[in-house]
C-alpha cells in the first residue's frame, strides 16, 4: 500500500513538472496560480494549453496500463498487451478508415468497434486446432504471434488508406498514428474521463473473476465461475480501455506493454487488484513523462509522444523477446 | 440414497474424433473414498474432469444426487463439489494464506465482507494439512510436499461434501504421499466427506480407499472394494501386468507383487 502511494507521489511530481516545463517554463508558484484560477499569461498556459494535455496524458496512460495488466494476467505472458497484439492498431485503422470516408460517427465508437473486431479476428485465427480441451482456449504465445501479424496487416492497410488522403490530412493522420497529445482540450478530457470511469467500474466488477482465473481454468471452474464468459468479459473490457485511449491520443506504442511489469516492481504487489492499480498509475506516469520529454527535451522541436515511448519501449520489447526465446517460450 | 452420491450414467467422452471413454456407468458411494486406477492414457483424468464438469460428455450424464452436473448452476455446484486439478497454477508471489482464502469464493457474495465462518474454514483447512505456521509464506518458497498440501488446503477450505482430486500424490515422496492419504482419510472419518481421486500407486490406493475403479484401455475393468478389484486377472486386463496379489501384512488389504 505504501508503495502504491509512492507511485501516486511520483505521478504528482511528474504532473507538476509537466505543467511547469515546456517552451515557456513556469515556476511552482505560477503553476499553483494556474491551478487555483489565476488569469495571467502563466495561468492561461496551465489552464488552456498544458492542463488538458496532461490530464489527457494521465487518463490515456492509466487506460493503457489497465488494458496491458488485464491481458498480461489473463494470458500469463509479459508480451500480451493491446499494442503488441495489434488491437490498438485495429482501433487506429478503424479511425483512419472513418476519416477517409468522412463517416459521421463519434471517434471513440469507431475505435472501440475497430479494437473489438480486431481482437475477435485474432482470437478466431488463433483458436486451438483439433484435439485441445475446450476450456483452455488458444495458448498465449499463439495469440500474441497472431496478434503481431494482424497488427502489421492493420498498419499496412493504414498506409494504403493514407495514400487516399490529401497531403495535409495525411500528415495529420501520420502524426496521430504515432500517438499525439498535442492540441487536446477539456472536452477531450471529459470524454475520455467518462469512458475510463465506466470501464474501470466494469473492471472492478470483474477483478474477482480475474483472481480466480489466475489459478487456472480448471480450479476457476471448480470455484464456480464460468471461465469462458469471464475471460470474454475481461478481454472486452481491456480492448475497450485501450480503444478509448487510442480514440483520443492515437495508438501510442509500448505503454500498455511496459506499465504492468514496471508497476508491479515498483509497488511490489502480487494481488491482481493491486497490480491493476499499480499498472494504471505507472502507465499514467510513463505517458506524462514521455510527453514532457517530447515537448521539452529538444528546444524548438515537438516530437510526437509515440516517438518517445518507442525509444523507451523498443529496447524493452527486444529484451523481452530475447528472454522468452531463451526460456523456450517462443 | 444420499444427495452427494455421485453417479456416471452411460458416459462417453472424447476429444473431437478420438473417443476416450465409452458407455461408462459408475456408482461412487457417498461418505467413502474411491480411487480411479489404470494405465497411463486410459482416461483416468478425463473421467475425473468429466465428473467435475470440466469436460462435457458427448453422451450420457453425471448425477450428483439427482442433479445433472453438466446442466446445474456452476456456482451452486461449487458449494458441493471441489476439484483439485493435477497441475493447478499459482499466481506469482501468492502466499499460502491468500491461496487458501480463494477456496471460500463459492460461499461469498459479491460484496459480502470476510466472515468469521470464512476465517474458521481457512483455519481448519490449514490445520488439517498442518500448515498453520506457513500461512504467511509465499507458495513458491515451499517444498513440493508443502505446496501440494497448500493446494489441498484450498479445496478443503471450499468446504464441500465432495472432493475430486487428480493425482494428489504425484511428485511426492513416499512419506508425503502417505501424509496426504492419511489426511484425506481423516477428513472422511471426521466430516463424512466423499473423496474421489486419481491415483497411481495400486498398493497405496488399495490401502487407503474403500472403493476402487479400475480402468483399462478398453474401458471399465472392475469396480468395487479393493479385494474384488485388485486380482491377478484384473491387473492383466487393465495393465497387461503379470502379478501375484497377497494380503498386505499390516492391513490385510490386497498388495500387488509384480512377477
Amino acid at each position: 500500500m505504501i508503495r502504491q502511494l509512492l507511485l501516486v507521489f511520483l505521478l504528482l511530481v511528474a504532473t507538476v513538472l509537466a505543467l511547469g516545463l515546456g517552451q515557456a517554463s513556469l515556476g511552482p508558484e505560477a503553476v499553483w496560480q494556474g491551478l487555483t484560477g489565476g488569469d495571467d499569461a502563466g495561468a492561461l498556459v496551465v489552464q488552456i494549453l498544458r492542463g488538458p494535455r496532461i490530464a489527457t496524458a494521465i487518463l490515456v496512460g492509466a487506460a493503457f496500463g489497465l488494458s496491458g495488466a488485464i491481458f498480461q494476467t489473463l494470458l500469463r505472458n509479459p508480451l500480451a498487451s493491446p499494442d503488441v497484439m495489434g488491437f490498438s492498431a485495429g482501433s487506429g485503422l478503424a479511425i483512419l478508415g472513418a476519416v477517409t470516408v468522412n463517416l459521421a460517427v463519434p471517434m471513440p465508437i469507431v475505435a472501440c468497434a475497430g479494437g473489438l473486431l480486431t481482437a475477435a479476428f485474432v482470437l478466431v485465427v488463433a483458436r486451438p486446432a483439433v484435439g485441445r480441451t475446450s476450456l483452455e482456449g488458444a495458448p498465449a504465445v499463439t495469440i500474441v504471434l497472431v496478434g503481431i501479424g494482424v497488427g502489421f496487416t492493420a498498419a499496412a492497410f493504414g498506409s494504403f488508406l493514407m495514400t487516399r488522403l490529401s497531403g495535409p490530412e495525411a500528415a495529420e493522420a501520420q502524426r496521430w498514428l504515432a500517438g499525439s497529445l498535442a492540441a487536446r482540450d477539456w472536452s477531450d478530457v471529459l470524454q475520455l474521463f467518462g469512458m475510463v470511469v465506466v470501464l474501470v467500474a466494469l473492471l472492478l466488477l470483474q477483478v474477482r473473476n480475474l483472481r480466480l482465473l489466475e489459478l487456472g481454468s480448471e480450479l476457476a471452474t471448480g470455484l464456480g465461475i464460468n471461465v469462458r464468459k469471464s475471460r470474454l468479459g475481461l478481454s472486452a473490457t481491456a480492448v475497450l480501455l485501450a480503444a478509448s485511449a487510442v480514440a483520443i491520443a492515437g495508438p501510442i506504442a509500448f505503454v500498455a506493454l511496459m506499465a504492468p511489469p514496471l508497476g508491479a516492481r515498483i509497488a511490489r504487489t502480487t494481488d491482481a487488484g493491486g497490480r491493476m492499480l499499480a499498472s494504471a498509475l505507472t502507465g499514467a506516469l510513463i505517458v506524462v513523462l514521455a510527453d514532457l520529454a517530447s515537448r521539452a527535451m529538444l528546444p524548438g522541436l515537438q516530437l510526437p509522444i509515440g516517438v518517445m515511448t518507442g525509444i523507451l519501449g523498443a529496447p524493452y520489447l527486444l529484451w523481452l523477446l530475447s528472454r522468452e526465446i531463451e526460456r523456450g517460450e517462443l | 440414497m444420499s444427495a452427494f452420491h455421485l453417479k456416471a450414467e452411460a458416459l462417453s467422452v472424447g476429444y473431437r474424433d478420438r473417443p476416450v471413454l465409452q458407455n461408462l456407468t459408475l456408482d461412487l458411494p457417498a461418505g467413502q473414498s474411491s480411487a480411479i486406477l489404470g494405465p497411463n492414457g486410459c482416461g483416468k483424468s478425463t473421467l475425473l474432469s468429466t465428473l467435475a464438469r470440466l469436460l462435457t460428455p458427448s453422451r450420457g450424464k453425471v448425477l450428483l444426487g439427482d442433479i445433472d452436473v453438466h446442466c446445474a448452476n456452476s456456482r451452486q455446484l461449487s458449494r458441493r463439489l471441489a476439484i483439485l486439478p493435477q497441475f493447478p497454477v499459482a499466481p506469482e508471489g501468492i502466499r499460502v494464506g491468500e491461496l487458501v482464502k480463494r477456496g471460500r469464493t463459492p460461499w461469498r457474495g459479491f460484496l459480502s465482507p470476510w466472515s468469521s465462518a470464512d476465517s474458521a474454514a481457512c483455519r481448519n483447512a490449514l490445520d488439517a494439512v498442518g500448515m498453520q505456521e506457513l500461512a504467511e509464506r509465499p507458495l513458491s518458497e515451499l517444498s513440493g510436499g508443502q505446496r501440494q498440501r497448500a493446494w489441498l488446503a484450498l479445496v478443503l477450505a471450499q468446504d464441500t461434501p465432495l472432493l475430486l482430486l487428480d493425482e494428489p500424490t504425484s511428485f511426492l515422496d513416499l512419506p508425503h504421499q502417505i501424509d496426504v492419504l492419511k489426511l484425506l482419510r481423516d477428513r472422511i472419518e471426521k466430516t463424512g466427506t466423499t473423496v474421489v481421486s486419481v491415483l497411481h500407486d495400486l498398493n497405496l490406493a488399495a490401502r487407503f480407499n474403500d472403493n476402487l475403479v479400475l480402468l483399462g484401455h478398453a474401458g471399465l475393468v472392475a469396480e468395487g472394494v479393493p479385494e474384488t478389484v485388485i486380482t491377478p486377472e484384473n491387473l492383466r486386463k487393465a495393465f497387461d501386468l503379470e502379478a501375484r496379489v497377497i494380503p498386505d501384512p499390516v492391513t490385510d488389504r490386497p498388495m500387488v507383487v509384480p512377477l
